[in-house]
């Protein structure tokens, strides 16, 4: 932060048009400029998609996923050369918070052990008054 | 002196306290790349469903609408259906 540094999580979306390999060149592009205004810490590619819904006529496209370190002014630039570039569908960038990326890494097999002895107490205590109230009800 | 007997039925009738879900499993924040967790938040039509129907708390329902409609932008979630 002191240094002025964020860290962000761009997906690009390029159109299914340009088939694996045009797709994947044109993530290089901006991968490589990435690189140039901050450092790309990792890139995940989720491969073809369907569109839930209808974009340009068009019903799937690639998807990627990259997350990066830069200073804030670069993302408006990021931003403009994704209207630019001919064959990106849809963009995204976010800011990612510091506190949340351990968190982050496993993205979709996670699991939270500590699911909270607090909580299970609470709702078990809340259980029990329903089921008295629900009894009084009767 | 109009009676309504209903209103005291309603009133009396034994619901089950909804639990926030994202509260339970301590999230810290609402990944929009998760869609098949977001897709239980939406209804058939891909409306966002309403705390009142989820359960959700007041935070996460906040973090939760942004992250469906991230979601939506880049046609992870649809933004109707029918």
């Amino acid at each position: 932060m002191a240094e002025g540094k964020n860290l962000y999580e761009t997906v690009i979306v390029t159109s299914a048009k340009l088939g694996e390999e045009g797709s994947a060149a044109l993530v290089e592009r901006f991968k490589a400029l990435i690189a140039e205004h901050g450092t790309v810490q990792s890139v995940d590619d989720w491969g073809k998609r369907r569109f839930a819904y209808p974009i340009n006529k068009q019903t799937e496209g690639y998807y990627t996923l990259i997350n990066f370190e830069s200073g804030p002014e670069f993302t408006a630039e990021l931003d403009r050369r994704y209207q630019i570039a001919d064959g990106i569908v849809r963009t995204l960038i976010v800011k990612r918070d510091p506190r949340h990326i351990v968190e982050r890494k496993p993205q979709k097999a996670q699991k939270p052990e500590e699911s909270g002895d607090i909580d299970v107490e609470a709702i078990a205590v809340e259980a029990v008054e329903a089921a008295g109230e629900a009894q009084k009800a009767e | 002196m109009p009676d309504r007997p209903e209103r005291e039925v309603r009133r009396g009738r034994k619901g089950r306290k909804k639990v926030c879900s994202f509260c339970v499993d301590r999230a810290e924040f609402i990944d929009y790349k998760d869609v098949a967790k977001l897709r239980r938040f939406i209804s058939e039509r891909g409306k966002i469903l309403p705390r009142r129907v989820t359960g959700t708390c007041a935070y996460h329902q906040r973090a939760l609408t942004v992250a469906i409609k991230r979601a939506r932008h880049l046609a992870l979630l649809p933004y109707t259906s029918d």
